[in-house]
């Protein structure tokens, strides 16, 4: 079974931002939820680089370790999901996670900040699949079509790769020997301590 | 291949010059006039020429370009790697904060045992004190004659305080540990259902809770600063643990002002760590909430413990020692047996019957 | 009884006033990040739930 993964090739990103366009419009997220995002670490200075983020979908989730009410689950292929109807809005999965991908509709109040919400490598919920009531909590389900997350199939530079864990590896590596430098798998050590290298 | 007629050779920039070799526009070799071409060509070579020494080195950007690994190792304990968003939600520019990892290790390995150790050992030691000594009882039994210790108000902000810890230390374990111990019996839905009414609780609660410690604070101050008697007291073990033995004490006994000074730094603490995470936007970033929360936690297995012995000698532990707060007024030999000074204190103000006989009512 | 009965009801009025002063004060992210160069009107429920 295939073990998916993001990543994002530092050296190729632009900073379009299309990644973000594409996933708030593929899921209709409202303002103020940001799923992916774009950084850029020493921006405007020699060696600028963008990166662009979302859910990681860690190996060894720490989201899914806090959770008071254990609302999270890791599918088959690896993705990491979570149950909207568990989930008790406390706000521990922001505190663990590494990349501060959990989001909320609101701004205060431990417990009511609402409902959680995340990148979902574009695999739904624990609804069933392709249906308006998954649609409504979780955004579209790309992956029970067969196709891989909008973000990376959008990114104008092909730097952000999801697919399979080893082949993006590959991908990446076969760029780095060519191009004859990389700024590395940005995340890849944090998120994926099993295989950091694929 | 045959050449196309004059009349049809298109007439577009790309034409084959005199001599029939196709030429990309603004080429040099399209200018006619030989002298100035090579003074162009003269011209081409003097900027490469003039260039300085150093960009005539192939370009390398690794050399600056920022490198995760070196990014990681550069980080100190607590700090994050972030960068310039377009958000505007701060908490957006952190790409990764590794503290996140430090943190759930807390709180799924260490806090369990440190909760563990300090409210099931807490149980352990009470268990064992009760089959030990037993219920402390009054030696020259109850007079039957009683003496106010606890006005209304007293008693109403002890109950206050006390309810809303019960739901809130209740609410709290259950977000702690409901998980491992609650969650395996119930299933998924009703915890999570559960989960959702107890963290909504705990956090409303919490309003009163802090109310009550405040007043309790405010009118019980006085009583409790720590004097020599205290230091007597604690030396004969208050009395505890042999029969016989009665430290003379004022209102407050050295045991009940550790509870008071446990209940308003404790109470203090939990409240401003439960403050930073009703407002999560409060702190400056997601590594002061962390901080706040394993204050919160570790404070909050503590206080337990620390109520559970209160809770036990308030009740069980003590024969006599429940009518305090339960309905104000203390049989006059118990008070006599534990609050000896108190007593006398009171009767000199004429708040207290003497020994026996008479049942003085109270001027207030 | 009577001091303990009162003292839970207060605790349960207390928590109920909380509950609508903290509501107040609470704000969804749309408004809470509003920019001058992005102000938006209701955003959608969808992933969010209704209010």
């Amino acid at each position: 079974m295939a073990r998916v993964k993001f990543l994002c090739d530092a050296d190729r990103c632009i900073e379009c931002n299309a990644c973000v366009t594409a996933c708030k419009n593929e899921h209709e997220v409202p303002w103020g939820i940001n799923r992916r995002r774009v950084v850029t670490i020493n921006d405007g200075k020699p060696g600028e680089r963008s990166v662009s983020m979302a859910c990681m979908h860690c190996t060894d989730a720490p989201c899914a370790a806090v959770c008071p009410v254990s609302c999270f689950y890791t599918t088959a292929d690896g993705v990491v999901l979570h149950s909207k109807d568990l989930c008790i809005g406390c706000g521990y999965c922001f505190y663990a996670c590494p990349f501060g991908a959990p989001q909320y509709p609101k701004v205060g109040n431990f417990g009511s900040r609402g409902k959680m919400d995340k990148c979902t490598y574009c695999a739904g919920g624990p609804e069933a699949d392709s249906t308006p009531a998954e649609y409504a909590k979780y955004g579209a389900n790309r992956l029970a079509e067969g196709k891989l997350p909008i973000c990376a199939e959008m990114c104008s530079t092909k730097s952000l790769l999801a697919g399979d864990g080893a082949i993006i590896a590959e991908i990446y590596k076969e760029r780095v020997m060519k191009r004859g430098y990389g700024s590395g798998m940005w995340r890849w050590k944090t998120a994926y301590a099993d295989s950091p290298t694929g | 291949m045959k050449k196309p007629s004059p009349a049809l050779r298109r007439r577009s920039r790309n034409t084959e010059n005199r001599k029939g070799v196709v030429q990309m526009p603004g080429s040099l070799s399209t200018l006619k006039a030989p002298t100035l071409k090579a003074l162009c060509a003269a011209l081409a070579l003097l900027f490469v020429v003039a260039q300085p020494a150093s960009a005539q080195l192939s370009f390398k950007p690794t050399a600056e370009a920022v490198q995760e690994d070196k990014l990681l190792n550069a980080l100190k304990e607590g700090d994050k790697i972030s960068g310039r968003i377009t958000i505007p939600d701060t908490n957006a520019a952190n790409l990764i904060q590794p503290a996140g990892r430090d943190w759930r290790d807390f709180h799924r390995s260490k806090l369990p045992v440190i909760g563990g150790i300090a409210i099931l050992g807490m149980l352990a030691l009470l268990a064992i004190f009760l089959m030990v000594r037993g219920r402390i009882r009054p030696e020259s039994g109850f007079s039957g004659t009683k003496i106010l210790r606890f006005a209304s108000f007293e008693r109403f902000t002890h109950w206050l305080t006390a309810s809303c810890f019960i739901v809130l230390a209740l609410s709290g374990l259950n977000i702690s540990f409901g998980r491992i111990l609650i969650l395996p019996l119930f299933g998924a839905d009703a915890f999570a259902t559960m989960s959702g009414y107890a963290k909504i609780a705990h956090d409303y609660l919490a309003f009163p809770f802090m109310l009550g410690v405040l007043i309790m604070f405010l009118i019980w101050i006085k009583d409790n600063i720590p004097g020599k008697i205290d230091w007597q007291w604690l030396k004969q073990g208050g009395g505890i643990v042999s029969k016989g033995s009665h430290p003379p004490a004022k209102r407050f006994n050295a045991g009940q002002k550790g509870i008071f000074w446990i209940v308003i730094i404790g109470g203090t603490l939990m409240s401003l760590s439960g403050w930073y995470m009703l407002f999560p936007y409060l702190p400056a970033n997601v590594t002061e909430l962390q901080f706040w929360t394993v204050i919160h936690a570790v404070i909050a297995m503590l206080f337990i413990a620390a109520m559970l012995a209160h809770i036990y000698i308030g009740s069980i532990g003590m024969e006599g020692a429940f009518d305090a707060m339960g309905t104000g007024e203390v049989d006059l030999n118990w008070a006599k047996e534990h609050h000896s000074l108190w007593v006398e204190e009171e009767q000199a103000k004429g708040h207290a019957p003497a020994a026996g006989g008479s049942h003085a009512m109270p001027a207030e | 009884m009577k001091v303990f009965i009162a003292a839970v009801v207060f605790a349960v009025i207390a928590a109920f006033v909380a509950s609508f002063v903290l509501s107040g004060v609470q704000m969804a992210s749309y408004t809470a990040f509003t920019t001058s160069g992005a102000r938006v009107g209701d955003p959608g429920n969808n992933l969010v739930g209704p209010g």
